[in-house]
This record gives C-alpha cells, sequence and structure tokens, in this order.
C-alpha cells in the first residue's frame, strides 16, 4: 500500500460495478468519482436502487469495483486482498447498519468490547474505551443490559458506540435511522454529526431520510449511479470535490466536473 | 477478549440444545456400545481374568481359553521348578451338552478346579464356602443369570453328556460366551473327561509380577516336555478376547456402527451447529466489516463446537454411566476400560470438531456486503 498525505480521505476514480441476475447485467456504477473529506458528515442520498449502498461498500472496502480506483486515508484499495481490506478496516474504519446487529447473548457493554479484543488493546484499554464510547452516545447507564432490555434507538446507539469505539477515522452508515423513531432517529443523526466535528471522523453516511439532509455538510444527491446534485445545507451555493463521468442521462451536476 | 462462544451457549443454549443432544446420543451409543462388547467379549477370558495365575501354559497356538488342549503333567514340574514361580494349580476344561430336564441340549463349559491346590483358579469368584460345597460330587457352581437357560435352580440335578451333577450354587461374574460355565471339582471333571493324567492349562503364580513377561519367555524355551505354550495372563486374555471378536466378525461389525454413529453425529450436529451460526449470520457479518477476520470468526465457530461437544459428552457420559450402572445390577455383562473410555470420548470430541468445521459454511452467508441495503 502505499500512503500520501490525504486531503481527502476518501477517493473513488472512475470505479464501475455491475452485477448478474440471471442473463441480466445490471450497471449500478458507471465510471463514477467522488472525493469526501475528513471532519464531514456527508450524506448520500437518493431512491432505492440508485447505487448509494454499492457505493459505500466500495469505498468502505467491503466490495471490491469492477475497475477504477478506490483511495482510503491516502491507502490503496483497490487490488487489495481480502486479509489486507480486514485489516485496513479492523485498524481504521467504523459501520453502523440499519439493522444493530447485535448478539442478543451479549451486553451493551460487551457489544462494544468484542472488536477491541481482536485490535491487540489490554483489557483495560478496552474496559475504557467501551465505557467512554457507551457515554459519548449517552446510554452508559445502559452497559448491562442485553439487546432485549434495549429500545431501538438504544440499540443503535450502541451500534454507533460499537463502531466508536475503535476509533475510526472512517464511519460508515448505512440508512442509520429507518428502523427507528423520529425523536431516537433525530438523536443518533445528530452523534453522527457530532462524532464528524468532534472526532475528525469522516462520516459517509447512506439514507434517504430528509432529517439527515438538514443536519448533513455535505449532500449527494444519486440517481441511477450518478450524482446529479452534490451541495451544502449550510451553504447558499454547491462544493466541489466530486462528479460522475456517466454522461448518459444523468442530470445536471451542480459541483465541478474534473 | 469477551468470551463470544461461551456466552452464546449460556445465553442461548437452547439453540444449541439439538447439536449437544446429538453429541450427547453419540457419546451414549458409542459408550454403551464399547462397555457391551468388553463385557460380551471379556467373558471370553473370565478364566483368566477372575484368576489369580500370572502365567498360563497351555496348547500351543490356542486362540482362546475355551479352545484348549491337554497338555502333559510334566508342565507343571518345569514352572514349579522356575525360582521365580510361587504356585502351580491345575486347570481341567471340558466341553459338553448339559440335557435339561424339560428336554433340549446347552452346551457347557466345564472347569475342573483342584481344591486341594493354592486356590490359583477362578480365585475371585470362588469364596472358600462355595470351595466347600464342590467338594460333593458332581457338584456344580453356574452363573444365576444362566439358570433359565439350563431350566434349572440351585439344587437342582441334571446330567452333562450323561454324567450326573448337581447345580450347590449360582453366582455372578461367570456368564460365558455362547454357552453356559459350569465350575466344578477337578474330581468331577475328571470322571467327564477321558484323557486322563492330562489338563487344559497349569496356571502359575509368580513372587514378582512385573516379571511375568521374562519368566514366560524363559519357560518357553524347553522341548522335551511335550508340545506347551506359556502365556502372561493379560496376553493370554486379550488373545481370548481378540479371537472371539475377530472371529465372530463382531470387531468389523462394531467399527463399522461406531463410523455410522459418528457420521450420522457429524451430519446432524453440523446441521444443528449451522442453523445456529446462520441465525447470527448478520452479528457475524458486522464483526467483519468491522475487521474481524474470517479466520478469527471460524475460530468463534470451532469454539462453539468444542463446548458443544464437550457438553454432549458430560451429558452423554452420564447417562452412559446410568445406564451401565443398570445393565450390570441386572447382570447384563458389560465392562470399561479407561483406554477404551478415552477413545470414545476423544471420538466424540473429533465428531464436534468436524461438525464445527463443516459449520463453517455457514460463515458465507456473513457477508458484510449483503448487510447493505
Amino acid at each position: 500500500m502505499s500512503t500520501t498525505a490525504p486531503v481527502f480521505s476518501l477517493e473513488a476514480d472512475s470505479i464501475s460495478k455491475s452485477f448478474e441476475s440471471g442473463a441480466v447485467s445490471i450497471q449500478v456504477l458507471r465510471r463514477f468519482s467522488v472525493s469526501v473529506r475528513p471532519a464531514e458528515l456527508t450524506l448520500v442520498a437518493g431512491p432505492s436502487g440508485c447505487g448509494k449502498s454499492t457505493l459505500l461498500s466500495i469505498l468502505s472496502g467491503l466490495q471490491a469495483a469492477d475497475e477504477g480506483r478506490v483511495r482510503a486515508l491516502g491507502q490503496e484499495l483497490s487490488g487489495e486482498n481480502s486479509r489486507t481490506l480486514e485489516r485496513f478496516r479492523l485498524k481504521h474504519t467504523g459501520f453502523v447498519f440499519q439493522g444493530f446487529n447485535l448478539f442478543s447473548a451479549l451486553t451493551a457493554l460487551e457489544q462494544v468490547e468484542l472488536p477491541l479484543g481482536y485490535m491487540g488493546l489490554s483489557r483495560a484499554d478496552i474496559r475504557q474505551r467501551a465505557r467512554q464510547a457507551l457515554d459519548e452516545v449517552g446510554i452508559g447507564h445502559r452497559g448491562s443490559m442485553r439487546p432485549a432490555q434495549l429500545s431501538g434507538g438504544e440499540k443503535q446507539r450502541v451500534a454507533i458506540a460499537r463502531a466508536l469505539a475503535k476509533r475510526p477515522q472512517l464511519l460508515f452508515a448505512d440508512e442509520p435511522t429507518s428502523a427507528l423513531d423520529a425523536v431516537s432517529g433525530q438523536t443518533v443523526i445528530d452523534l453522527l454529526r457530532r462524532i464528524a466535528v468532534d472526532h475528525g471522523t469522516t462520516v459517509l453516511c447512506v439514507s434517504h431520510d430528509p432529517r439527515l439532509i438538514q443536519r448533513a455538510d455535505r449532500v449527494l444527491a444519486m440517481e441511477d449511479g450518478v450524482i446529479n446534485r452534490d451541495w451544502r445545507p449550510g451553504d447558499t451555493g454547491s462544493r466541489p470535490g466530486m462528479h460522475s463521468d456517466d454522461h448518459t442521462g444523468a442530470l445536471p451536476f451542480q459541483g465541478d466536473r474534473r | 477478549m469477551v468470551a463470544l462462544a461461551r456466552k452464546m451457549l449460556l445465553r442461548e443454549w437452547r439453540r444449541f440444545l439439538p447439536a449437544i443432544l446429538t453429541v450427547c446420543f453419540a457419546a451414549m451409543l458409542l459408550l454403551v456400545q464399547a462397555a457391551l462388547v468388553q463385557g460380551i467379549f471379556g467373558s471370553a477370558a473370565v478364566y483368566v481374568t477372575a484368576s489369580a495365575g500370572n502365567l498360563w501354559a497351555g496348547y500351543p497356538g490356542t486362540q482362546s481359553v475355551s479352545l484348549g488342549h491337554p497338555i502333559g503333567g510334566d508342565v507343571a514340574t518345569l514352572m514349579a521348578m522356575d525360582p521365580e514361580v510361587d504356585a502351580v494349580d491345575p486347570l481341567l476344561f471340558v466341553d459338553g451338552y448339559w440335557r435339561a430336564k424339560h428336554g433340549g441340549d446347552v452346551e457347557v463349559y466345564v472347569s475342573g478346579v483342584d481344591l486341594q491346590g493354592h486356590g490359583l483358579v477362578f480365585h475371585k469368584l470362588l469364596t472358600p464356602a462355595l470351595r466347600q460345597r464342590l467338594m460333593e460330587p458332581g457338584a456344580v457352581i453356574v452363573d444365576r443369570s444362566d439358570l433359565d437357560q439350563l431350566g434349572a435352580q440351585v439344587g437342582s440335578y441334571g446330567r452333562i453328556d450323561g454324567y450326573p451333577v448337581h447345580i450347590v450354587a449360582a453366582i455372578a461374574g461367570l456368564r460365558a460366551l455362547g454357552g453356559v460355565n459350569m465350575i466344578t471339582s477337578w474330581n468331577t471333571a475328571t470322571g467327564l473327561d477321558h484323557t486322563a493324567g492330562y489338563t487344559t492349562y497349569w496356571v502359575a503364580r509368580i513372587r514378582d509380577s512385573g516379571k511375568a513377561a521374562q519368566v514366560a519367555q524363559r519357560l518357553n524355551h524347553h522341548s522335551d516336555f511335550g508340545p506347551y505354550s506359556v502365556w502372561t495372563s493379560s496376553a493370554f486374555a486379550r488373545r481370548s478376547q481378540l479371537y472371539w471378536l475377530l472371529d465372530t466378525g463382531a470387531g468389523v461389525a462394531v467399527l463399522f456402527l461406531a463410523a455410522i454413529v459418528l457420521l450420522s453425529g457429524v451430519v446432524i450436529a453440523s446441521q444443528a451447529l449451522m442453523a445456529v451460526v446462520a441465525g447470527s449470520a448478520r452479528e457475524f457479518a458486522t464483526l467483519n466489516a468491522l475487521g474481524v477476520g474470517v479466520r478469527a470468526l471460524r475460530w468463534v465457530v470451532l469454539e462453539l463446537a468444542a463446548w458443544v461437544g464437550g457438553l454432549g459428552l458430560l451429558l452423554g457420559g452420564g447417562l452412559s454411566a446410568g445406564l451401565l450402572w443398570l445393565a450390570h445390577h441386572n447382570d447384563v455383562p458389560v465392562a470399561m476400560s479407561p483406554a477404551v473410555a478415552v477413545v470414545c470420548a476423544l471420538s466424540v470430541m473429533l465428531l464436534a470438531v468436524i461438525s464445527g468445521i463443516a459449520a463453517m459454511r455457514a460463515l458465507l452467508r456473513a457477508d458484510p456486503a449483503l448487510l447493505l441495503r
């Protein structure tokens, strides 16, 4: 892996991805490029099937693109084997999924401690980090509870604490609020935003929850595998940093094209 | 490190119950089968194992105690002359047919013991009182579980090949393989046998039991005493058991059955484990997304399998012990040596580990990319 000082923490350069469905090949992403900055909550929004989750899985190293290059924290991920990608994810990334995916046998504290145990940390470090993460998401007092004793919002906060305790530079969230009620959803949104701002973490979130748009630093609106709008809700104008080379039927970009 | 496998097992034991019970039943089948085989075929050597001798002299090439041929009385002199030998007793082994009162013949193996000798033969079964009762001409002792087969009771009279005998006692631990064992006096046995002046075996006790093999080897190097061979008691007992185990085909049948038990155990236990792992596939996938390697996740599955194997073995072992105790108290021939118990336990753990390896396939469903909608 080559390492350079990153201006953007995540970069995709002309990536393409297609899936086979029987005899039909479905092109999800075609020569797609995007760059994401650290310390921001970047939201990828769009309708179901537009390719936003595929984009997330490729940028996070969960899936390989058919072609193109992906750089994360200045490291080239394209072409790396699964072992190397696992090591990269262990060291640098956190994930929050729509389903909370918590082991029903473990307490909230143990859920958070579990991945830390594979990072080579001491027992005391693991315990301290786990408690700190649970406190940060506001459920430190619920550490001894198992998933069956927690509400949906609390479970998602445990899932966020599990990701946060790793102190990742990259945090990926896939529809983190869609299974939650309005209050819990708002809490999760605020947490993700705070993690980006307070920890300098690159938070890339995929969602179609309109509440998230208001809280995101940057929004990438996707449709049919291309980004048709890139803007900052807090700004009056749009900002550079991404583009798609897909010219087939895409709506005009508001961001710059490289 | 959070002990994920152990905590899953403790909190979600119901999900693991089918796998644990499968291992438990496999352990029970193996252990009970092994105990029955050892018990049944161990009876082929009851003459040796219930006696106090260290050395047995018999006809060369004798495969089993019950298949002995006569050897000369000089062999006893040879054995007695060895400085290590402390005592020598004869055992006259006679085949015959018991004529039951209400018709039908039963094959009997009559062991004639020297009541005036050193009491080596059937030392563990014959109390002084029983030896006293054998003094009566025609007196025989049988296993209590064989009374029904003989159609007789203690006190019954009968005939063996026309020779009148009288059942004076019924004891435990004398059951035979394929017939009925009877203990009688040397004098009564010679009345049934026509090879006068010969005996079937000479049984010797030596001063230092640790030297049995050495003395047996030393006694085997004399060609002037007619055809004979000397074996240590353990070697002769093993020789007898193996003969019946292999000659009857039971050995192959036992191995075949054990293989079927293990194979079916692997299939069922692995399916049950796979269901558990597949049930937590999303959680495992999340761990993998967070960077926990597939290899580490496989270890968790293997650890789960080992716990399932250990618990199943514990449960199966306990139940088997209960069953074998019950069998023993109902005169069913069962026996268990530590070595065989260890082999059974290792086989069961191997079953669990193979099931765990097979269950790892369920981790294929734990692809983190599939968590993204």
